[in-house]
């Protein structure tokens, strides 16, 4: 099969469930949200949505642990702020920077750590974290104003105003939304059938003749450029920009957030980044030492519930069908 | 720059005693231990306190805490890491990680976030050519390389040295004669843990200790483990070695740039090695 056809975002037959519905519901659901939680936590929260989603796509679905996913979505935040400092300082003009920086820094960091598997590939990603927050921090220290962090300078286009609460609402649920489209069809087209064989049996794909290191790559740069995105729309929404975004220790949470979701399930990203987002605000908010907090969850998770949110609540709805089943037998017969 | 040279073998004598528990517990449990960071600093804080009880008395609380990692060591390996062998690898990572999040914040918690200071134990420098060279420095190199001859020739000797070396190459393999894995792997966990808390304790004069001492140390270590063979020994002494002199000399004409080298260095190894660990 060659790389078009594998791309071609045909479902795959009986099981795909309609799109447009999910999205719809997704959207009550974020809408119905910002009763509960204020609108400026929920912006964000949906940009760390984005975020998991990607890194879901490379653990979850590729099966590949990495431990330096932070540096992509670093990299989209101070590519798109220097961008609109220092070329131009239209919104979207400086998105589409960041995404297309830290893609092309994923292209090319992918060809050296796709080669490797399981904990090289966990480790070296860290090192490669470890050394864009190097480089930002000192380094190009007189680009980046290192520690101190820049501001964006972000200019209003068209009705694209980011400092109205609203309208950035509503430009990162679509963008959101748009991410999920796009990775829902990706995951259910037959290249996301292939790269779940990969994380299955990747020695089997390669005997079936399918050159296995093109869709690892074609995975990880996809994963890296969507982490990027989301780190333009940070920008979009922050406007302000410090090597703390690219902390090597913020690694754990996109690994944590998928794990609390359930990996290998886009709702499971969302879910999992939503409960994350929630847990971390409200222990930060009440506790001066808190990360422990997370360690025993993710020991709990390791442990006993490795399916996580989204195969609990699959268990207890294969639960409930089973007993309609039976329920069904027994009216039968009786 | 013979101050460089040494000072690179210092750094490469710790980042030895700090790897090889790295590549013992990934060589024969085939388990990337972050937990080993906790033990690290962990160790290097209750080195402090004992000091603070006991002044002046540098080899007695290097003593004392050691032994009192052993403990926390079997703990960890009892509970976490023996439930995951023979796991997916992810899992391992991941609830080691988990236990290096709760030690650190119980670090922080009971010793506060402050860098806590340890002065030199010996204090005297020596001039060899006109280059002054503390004998503290002179003194971490010697033990690493005593450790080194030891444990080699505690692996040869020895019936668990063998069964280790046996387990490294085939750790199933070992199991169907019939030995207990498990117990031995336990020895080995608890030993790699001891000698990186080893590696703290003399490192922390020369560096300072603070909750997030690990994170550098760990990410160079893992270097040192991959650009050796993860489970080869000698290749660990001779990266650590070979990137502790990298790093000193790098250091001494960019200092910035000290950390990043030795990943710019992975990388390139690993474009040009077709199969690692």
């Amino acid at each position: 099969m060659d790389i078009l056809t594998a791309l071609g975002f045909r479902a795959s037959g009986r099981n795909a469930l309609p799109v447009y519905k999910e999205i719809c519901v997704l959207t009550i659901f974020f809408l119905v949200l910002t009763l509960i939680i204020h609108m400026y936590r929920i912006t964000d929260f949906m940009i760390f949505c984005i975020y998991v989603m990607s890194f879901d796509l490379l653990y979850g679905y590729l099966g590949l642990l990495s431990f330096g996913h932070v540096l992509y979505l670093g990299v989209g935040v101070y590519i798109s702020v220097l961008f609109s400092i220092y070329i131009n300082s239209n919104p979207l003009l400086s998105l589409l920077a960041g995404t297309l920086g830290g893609g092309i820094i994923a292209a090319i960091l992918g060809l050296i750590v796709v080669k490797l598997d399981g904990a090289s590939f966990a480790l070296v990603n860290l090192a490669f974290s470890q050394i864009g927050y190097f480089l930002v921090s000192s380094t190009f220290q007189k680009l980046t104003h290192g520690t101190d962090g820049i501001s964006s300078r972000v200019d209003a286009w068209g009705f694209l105003n980011f400092s109205n609460e609203y309208i950035t609402f509503s430009f990162i649920l679509i963008s959101m939304l748009l991410v999920f489209y796009l990775l829902r069809k990706l995951t259910s087209s037959p290249f996301g059938v292939l790269i779940r064989s990969i994380k299955e049996n990747e020695t089997r794909v390669t005997f079936l003749g399918y050159n296995t290191f093109l869709y690892k790559w074609i995975t990880f740069f996809i994963a890296g450029t969507i982490a990027s995105f989301a780190g333009g729309i940070y920008t979009l929404y922050v406007q302000y920009v410090s090597p703390t975004v690219l902390n090597p220790l913020d690694n754990i949470d996109p690994i944590l957030a998928v794990l609390i979701g359930g990996a290998g399930n886009l709702y499971g990203a969302i879910a999992g980044g939503l409960l994350f987002m929630i847990m971390k605000d409200w222990l930060s908010s009440h506790f001066a030492v808190w990360q422990w907090v997370l360690g025993i969850i993710l020991l709990i998770i390791s442990f006993w519930f490795r399916h996580g949110f989204t195969g609990f609540v699959m268990a207890i709805r294969n639960y409930q069908r089973k007993k309609a089943v039976i329920y069904d037998q027994n009216g039968a017969q009786g | 720059m013979v101050e460089s040279i040494v000072y690179g073998f210092t750094l490469g004598a710790i980042l030895y005693l700090f790897s090889i528990g790295l590549s013992l517990t990934f060589g024969t449990m085939k388990i990337i231990n972050f937990a080993h960071a906790m033990a690290y600093t962990l160790g290097v804080y209750f080195f402090i306190t004992f000091l603070r009880l006991f002044p002046g008395a540098f080899c007695i609380s290097t003593f004392l805490a050691v032994l009192c990692m052993i403990p926390v060591a079997y703990i960890v390996e009892r509970l976490i890491i023996r439930r995951l062998y023979g796991e997916s690898l992810d899992y391992a990572i991941i609830a080691t990680y988990a236990v290096l999040l709760i030690g650190t914040d119980f670090i922080k918690f009971v010793w506060g976030n402050v860098p806590q200071q340890v002065s030199d134990p010996v204090g005297l420098s020596i001039s060899i050519f006109n280059f002054i060279i503390p004998v503290y420095r002179l003194i971490i190199i010697a033990v690493a390389v005593i450790l080194f001859v030891g444990l080699n020739i505690l692996l040869r000797t020895t019936i668990i040295g063998k069964i280790v070396i046996a387990a490294l190459e085939d750790a199933e393999g070992v199991r169907c004669l019939g030995v207990n894995v498990s117990k031995h792997f336990s020895i080995v966990f608890i030993f790699g843990t001891l000698l990186a808390v080893l590696g703290g304790i003399l490192y922390a004069p020369i560096s300072a200790a603070d909750p997030y001492m690990w994170l550098n140390i760990l990410l160079i270590a893992f270097a040192v483990v991959i650009l050796g063979g993860m489970g080869n020994l000698n290749g660990t002494f001779v990266s650590a070695f070979v990137l502790g002199i990298t790093m000193a000399i790098t250091g001494r004409f960019w200092s910035q740039a000290a950390d990043t080298i030795v990943f710019v260095i992975m990388a390139l190894v690993l474009i040009f090695r077709r199969r690692v660990a």
